[in-house]
């Protein structure tokens, strides 16, 4: 009887451990309903839902305290890891992973192919027009291999609303709202002038009437409302009413869908979770104020160059600003000491704005300026014979310099485009066997957009394909390019230097020395007959000039006349002699006397350096000076009176130390600068370690879809000072997002329903725990099961 | 130079009589007119002026409201401006009055703004109006009207429908009666209209204007935020053509979205002002003018300073900025006008209070802007071109009067002129060019009446401003800014005079109650005729019970029963569960008072109105004890389906002698 007994009490124990559990031990929720709502600051939120209102007798947004402070869970302190930028933290929030997508907008160096992942307009007319499937960042996600958390529902159990990682367009939600737009309420709204409703108004109350009908229904089990609302009136008036205003709105659609959820047949099953991707740096009483680096970089002083930006300076008041699908603008230099009228051919500064508190700078490489100025004096007639020999001896040993790595890349990309022309094929005959129409049965299953999803896959492959080969071509005509040192140079210079591209990343050297065009006086030979380089081009130090920037009009006593902060660049791998620990290092330049390093070893732990005088010599290694931890330094840790070290710990100690990620960010989190050491890592550390490929990828495909990725990494961030931004599209007084302050990363994450327990979370989180806790409580393996919150 | 009227004006003795006045006026004008083309295109010289003038800190003015009561059961509340200049002296000056109907209690919830009254504004004289209906004539002549005798409110509140309906009717009695007649009829008539409402949209943005800054608590002595809201919100609507339909939940929400909306253009602009200054090399400097802040802005150039840097195409800038480059300009080069010295930062920017300044530097006005026009900043004054602003004011107006006007053309036979139109001021406004006259015209005379009020502005700046600006009067219904103030304190003291128990005030309130109690519970059907028949009147006929001691309580009454059902209403459309946004006992007791106010009411529009709200909040409402309440006043509301209310001869017709009482005896509801 005993063994009896025992022999059901194991199975009993067996059939138990083999139910899915969930992070906090309860069985696992079925249906997930997620409030995404954009650029919502943590502290405006609580603190707003903690205040009573004393003309009703209960907190001002009435539905999130009831849900989440009364019967819910709130994270107190959950960050937005990496920089506060909507693509970058989406992106994190949707998959549990590190980021691949590292701005809002990304330039491919080579190809100049724009990534532009926060314009819906491009998508939407390509799906209109059945040439796309998915938003750009989805592509990208799928490229690399990494899974957005809603691909743990079948196609048919998923609602998703418009939002940056979004697949497929709901007609008829937008069917509907346009129905609504045209409605006679609406009509007679506008005729009483009143303000009629926007039409992002009414396709918000559509999709929460869908989202509603959903939850009724009990099929769908995820379903998921994005709002824009709160970033957008938070960029334009720091007002607290106006933002009070839309957070009720946002507080009583909370309202709403957790009386679907209630009234619903899964009601107990129904996780509700509201998450937001970012804060927003916005102080009532303090405009926000912009600081055009279009106009420094057109500037002789900045290098004179055409300056890309994926959006038109100025926009309202433009008839181009109207064009919904832009996504290159090209601002020419009207002092452009080479390219005159060739802003189109050659841009030679490559900018990411958006999100306003960080810009990511790209700069065509150094190398390729020298090697194109130098052709065009080759190419002068009159040039004297001495000054030929010289600047043809110049741009053999710069090819030369860089013969080894250009031919290894030609080599390497030569085989993944060989192996890209193989898949090609085999999709072609893949696609070719797809039906050309489908059932209902198979558009309910999504077996139409799957096929449509290959398609679009081969269109862009075919579209690398040429240009990647077009690339090549330029890489393999100057590695077999041999100047005439006595006659003008009478070829092309567009076969050399390829028009619309950077070439290979600057180094920091370049950066600190960066050829901006030819000296005034023109090419000078030294006494040995050599190229004087010093004396024949004009130099930028781009580190140097940045900080040294100051604003002329700030009104404004709580700015500084100092637009910008600091910049940031990764060095590269082994070149900081920091002992063997170090696998990677970062640097952040306040200026010549206050810089920063921040390293990383192969466990993962982290240490700071403060140092100054940095530099990199001819062979890559970089050479800095050490400093005492001192007030001042970038992301002003050692002054910062909220950094939170063991009892007794020495200040300047504790931050050189290596400590794990965990141990920086129970330090750091409540600082001024939030958790930028870490967000310095994720946004400048390696980012092919990050793609993962597809199950199956061929290894050559693999490193192909790793190469893309890496070849959109700009030379440096520049990081802006407190309430100053970089936009230049329109105006964002009211307050702007994207650097490290904890008001920009401070981030909104609270949870209800499917039994949860009811508590308040004062350990801090970041990005990568979202996705992973939310699946673990649905009971699927978690995509970085280290990430996961146990709630209990 | 100045040519215009008000310096011609001031040199007329005061001590001449009106009609002399009037015809030396005309004269001068006659003068005027043949010269005016020529002076509006010559550019201003500008004077000789040797200046070393700080703008000295700004202090914001405060501005309060005081309350006088009306028979204890009435509040005329005025708004004044403490220490506002008014011509060298500094007073509290009177702006805006609302006659607030409290029904004697301090319970706010059966509270009513009436009516707004805009001290400043003046009764036009006949001179005036002839000269406003002349085609072409662009200049205000003498100061304006001396009038402060007239108490005719800015705004009926109560009744905001009905200058909707008289609008229309011009407008049709203008394109049906008028138009069609000869030229000079049509042009005339079109002249005299557009002057007409361009004035009342002057005062109409004036009194918007004060009221934005006015205070606003739940203090008996000034108005709620609501209140103010609405308010406003009534203020603005009456510029739009239909905006007096809008309900009131409708005029509340949108004068608080118009708030939020008019800090955001103001900020934007604001920041769009700096970058552009900080592009073309120039230095930014907000203005605090009269009390408000960062609403305007100057543009300084530093003389002997450094010119932009060279790289970036700056001439959208310009347009944008809408004045001329002055680093290429000769009229900078050989400045004659004002200088200012002013200290300047280390890095060369205006130094900040309590920042050190390291050096003095001599700066050259170049533009002062509004930062309220809707999408950019809006150039109010150019120092180098003082006809500048009002040449384009000008040009809009003639090509508006010699389209319609002059050839007639219309709107409904000449639409695609229109179109058009719209199209190139679509296109021109994309280029950076403020292309919305009304809006303009708001900046304008917002400006002009703050710039009067300032105490705070360096003096000679602001005189210097001043003379500008009263330049851009091209309207010949206005009257000068310091005769409007002298004005508002006539007026308020007239109006002071008549809030004695049983006076004009006190008569007009009674009015207003008795028609109240009259439309309280009206069908629309019969809300639309009493309107129709109001406004076919003229305004004679209006609907109002008869006078008796018992209009007061039913008068509390009646709006108690609003305030709950609209407190309960907006619950109902609020969403699910209403204990979970408004404290439960609350909405109970509103259901209770509900309840039991709805025994006295007979119409069956409101027994609807409050069954249905009802019935919603019970289907709504997860909360038992509510649902159960709910369930009882609907049941209370069956039983006493024949209400206890004494109605017979309450509402009576008031017309007054001599028109026709057919229908003067109104349904008893």
């Amino acid at each position: 009887m005993k063994r009896l007994v025992a022999f059901f009490a194991i199975v009993t124990g067996l059939a138990c451990s083999a139910l899915p559990q969930t992070s906090d031990g309860n069985a696992p929720a079925r249906r997930l309903v997620i409030l995404k709502v954009d650029g919502l600051n943590a502290d405006l939120l609580y603190r707003t839902m903690r205040e009573r209102d004393p003309a009703t007798g209960k907190s001002r947004l009435p539905w999130f305290a009831h849900i989440f402070d009364d019967n819910g869970i709130i994270f107190e302190n959950f960050y937005t890891r990496g920089i506060s930028l909507s693509a970058p933290s989406w992106s994190m929030l949707d998959t549990g992973r590190h980021t691949v997508i590292r701005g809002n907008v990304e330039y491919d160096r080579h190809t100049g192919y724009i990534y532009d992942y926060l314009n819906f307009f491009p998508f939407y007319l390509g799906y209109a027009r059945k040439r796309e499937v998915d938003m750009s960042g989805v592509e990208v996600l799928d490229r690399a291999g990494i899974p957005l958390m809603i691909e743990r529902f079948p196609y048919a159990q998923i609602l998703q609303s418009f939002q940056l990682y979004q697949r497929g367009v709901s007609w008829t939600t937008l069917k509907h709202a346009l129905e609504r737009r045209f409605s006679s309420k609406f009509l007679f709204a506008t005729i009483e002038s009143t303000g009629a409703p926007t039409l992002d108004a009414v396709l918000a109350q559509q999709t929460e009437q869908d989202l509603l009908t959903g939850l009724k229904e009990g099929k769908i089990l995820y379903l998921d409302f994005y709002s824009g609302d709160v970033d957008h009136e938070g960029h334009a008036t720091n007002q607290r009413a106006a933002l009070l205003e839309v957070l009720r709105r946002l507080d009583g659609l909370a309202g709403r869908i957790w009386a679907g959820i209630e009234a619903s047949p899964l009601a107990p099953e129904t996780l509700f979770v509201v998450v937001s991707d970012h804060g927003m740096n916005n102080e009532p009483g303090i405009f926000s104020q912009s600081f055009s680096l279009p106009d420094l970089l057109n500037s002789p002083q900045g290098g004179a160059h055409h300056v890309i930006t994926n959006r038109h300076q100025l926009q309202e008041f433009k008839i181009s600003g109207l064009d919904p699908l832009v996504r290159r603008v090209i601002t020419p230099s009207t002092a452009s000491f080479y390219l005159a009228g060739q802003s189109g051919q050659y841009p030679t500064a490559w900018l990411d704005l958006d999100g306003n508190e960080r810009a990511a700078v790209h700069l065509r490489n150094s190398d390729l300026n020298k090697l194109h100025i130098l052709l065009l004096e080759l190419a002068k007639p009159g040039l004297p014979s001495e000054v030929r020999a010289a600047a043809a001896m110049s741009v053999e040993e710069t090819i030369g310099r860089h013969r080894s790595e250009w031919t290894r890349t030609a080599d390497e990309l030569d085989e993944e485009l060989g192996a890209l022309a193989r898949a090609i094929a085999e999709r072609k005959a893949t696609v070719a066997q797809q039906p050309r129409s489908w059932t209902a049965a198979q558009h309910d299953r999504g077996e139409d957009k799957a096929a449509r999803r290959l398609q679009e896959e081969l269109q862009s492959w075919e579209r690398e394909h040429a240009e990647y080969t077009s690339y090549l071509a330029h890489v393999r005509a100057l590695l077999a390019f041999r100047p005439d040192r006595d006659q003008p140079f009478r070829g092309s210079i567009a076969r050399l230097i390829p028009e619309n591209s950077l070439g290979d990343n600057n180094s920091i050297a370049d950066l600190e020395h960066y050829i901006a065009g030819p000296a005034a006086s023109g090419p000078v030979v030294d006494a040995n007959g050599n190229l004087d380089e010093s004396r024949s081009f004009r130099f930028v130090d781009y580190f140097s000039l940045l900080v040294s920037q100051r604003a002329r009009n700030n009104p404004q006593a709580a700015l500084s006349p100092q637009p910008i902060d600091f910049i940031a660049a990764r060095l590269p791998d082994g070149a900081v002699a920091n002992g063997p620990d170090c696998q990677h290092a970062y640097w952040l330049y306040g200026n010549e006397q206050r810089q920063l390093l921040v390293l990383s070893d192969r466990d993962a732990r982290i240490s700071l350096r403060p140092v100054q005088d940095l530099t990199q010599d001819a062979e890559g290694k970089i050479h800095a000076h050490r400093l005492n931890w001192q007030p001042g330094l970038p992301l002003r840790l050692f002054e910062d009176a909220r950094l939170n070290l063991p009892a007794g710990a020495d200040r300047g100690e504790w931050l050189s130390g290596w400590h794990s990620e965990g141990e920086w960010l129970n330090a750091i989190h409540r600082c001024h600068y939030s958790n930028g050491v870490i967000g310095v890592i994720e946004e400048l550390s390696p980012v092919q370690d990050n793609v993962p490929g597809r199950p199956g990828t061929p290894p050559l495909l693999l490193r192909y879809e790793r190469r893309k990725r890496e070849l959109v990494q700009p030379d440096f961030h520049v990081f802006a000072a407190d309430h100053w931004n970089f936009n230049v599209r329109n105006f964002n007084p009211g307050g702007n997002h994207g650097a490290f302050f904890r008001i920009s990363t401070h981030s909104v994450w609270m949870m209800a329903g499917a039994g949860l327990p009811i508590k308040r979370i004062e350990a801090p989180y970041d990005s990568l725990s979202f996705a992973s806790t939310v699946l673990s409580l649905l009971g699927d393996e978690p995509p970085m099961p280290d990430r996961v919150v146990r709630l209990k | 130079m100045y040519l215009f009227g008000v310096s011609i004006a001031s040199s007329i003795p005061r001590s001449l009589s009106k009609a002399v006045r009037m015809g030396v006026q005309i004269h001068k004008l006659t003068v005027l007119l043949l010269c005016g083309a020529g002076a509006c295109l010559a550019a201003d010289v500008p004077e000789q002026r040797p200046q070393t003038a700080m703008v000295r800190e700004n202090n914001r003015s405060t501005y309060h409201w005081q309350a006088k009561s009306i028979e204890g059961t009435a509040q005329l509340l005025t708004l004044f401006c403490h220490s506002c200049r008014i011509g060298k002296a500094s007073d509290d000056v009177p702006l805006v009055a609302v006659l607030r109907d409290t029904l004697g209690d301090n319970n706010p919830e059966n509270d009513r703004v009436t009516y707004v009254w805009l001290l400043t504004y003046a009764r036009l004289n006949a001179g005036q109006r002839m000269l406003s209906a002349v085609p072409f004539f662009y200049w205000r002549v003498g100061a304006g009207s001396e009038s402060g005798k007239d108490t005719a409110p800015l705004m009926d509140l109560t009744a905001p429908q009905h200058p909707v309906l008289s609008e229309i009717s011009r407008d049709l009695l203008q394109w049906t009666t008028l138009d069609p007649l000869t030229m000079p009829v049509r042009a005339t008539s079109r002249a005299y209209r557009t002057n007409a409402l361009d004035y009342e949209r002057l005062h109409l943005q004036e009194a918007i204007g004060y009221l934005r800054e006015a205070p606003s608590s739940g203090r008996p002595s000034e108005l709620t935020p609501l209140e103010l809201d609405t308010v406003i919100a009534r203020l603005e609507l009456r510029k739009r053509l239909l905006g007096g339909l809008a309900s009131e939940r409708e005029a509340a929400r949108f004068g608080e979205e118009a708030g939020f909306a008019d800090e955001r253009i103001r900020s934007r602009n604001w920041e769009l002002l700096r970058q552009c200054a900080e592009r073309t090399g120039l230095l930014f400097e907000p203005l605090d003018v009269a009390g408000t802040s960062d609403q305007y802005a100057i543009l300084w150039l530093r003389m002997g300073g450094a010119p932009p840097t060279p790289g970036v195409a700056l001439k959208p800038v310009w347009k944008l900025l809408n004045i001329k480059d002055p680093w290429t300009d000769e009229r900078v080069r050989n400045w004659r006008g004002p200088v200012f010295t002013r200290a300047l930062a280390e890095d060369g920017s205006l130094a900040q209070d309590g920042s050190p300044a390291v050096r003095q530097a001599r700066l050259v006005p170049l533009a002062v802007y509004s930062l309220k026009y809707p999408k950019l900043p809006l150039l109010l004054v150019d120092f180098r071109d003082k006809l500048r602003v009002r040449r384009h004011e000008m040009t809009q107006r003639a090509i508006n009067e010699i389209t319609s006007g002059v050839i007639g053309i219309s709107h409904f036979t000449n639409w695609y002129y229109y179109v058009a139109a719209d199209i190139y001021d679509f296109v021109v406004s994309r280029h950076g060019a403020a292309m919305d006259a009304a809006a303009r015209l708001d900046c304008y005379s917002q400006f002009r009446i703050e710039l009067a009020l300032d105490h705070s502005l360096d003096p000679d700046l602001r005189s210097d401003v001043q003379r500008r600006v009263e330049s851009l009067a091209i309207n010949p219904l206005e009257g000068s800014v310091d005769r409007e103030v002298q004005v508002a304190k006539t007026r308020y003291a007239l109006l002071d005079s008549k809030t004695d128990s049983g006076g004009p005030l006190a008569e007009r309130i009674d009015k207003e109650r008795r028609a109240e109690l009259a439309a309280f519970g009206e069908s629309k059907k019969s809300r639309v005729v009493q309107t129709l028949l109001h406004d076919g009147t003229f305004g004679l006929y209006t609907q109002r019970a008869k006078s008796q001691g018992t209009n007061l309580a039913e008068l509390e009454r009646d709006r108690r029963i609003e305030y709950q059902l609209n407190f309960l209403d907006s619950l109902a459309q609020g969403g699910p569960q209403p204990e979970v946004t408004h404290d439960s006992s609350r909405i109970r007791a509103s259901v209770e008072e509900l309840s039991g106010l709805m025994t006295q009411v007979r119409s069956q529009e409101i027994r609807a109105h409050a069954a249905a709200v009802l019935a919603k909040l019970q289907e709504i409402s997860a909360d038992a004890e509510l649902r159960s309440d709910c369930s009882f006043a609907l049941a209370a509301l069956t039983r006493n389906a024949e209400p206890a209310r004494a109605a017979s001869g309450r509402v009576v017709a008031a017309l007054p002698a001599g028109v026709a009482a057919s229908g003067g005896a109104a349904a008893v509801k």
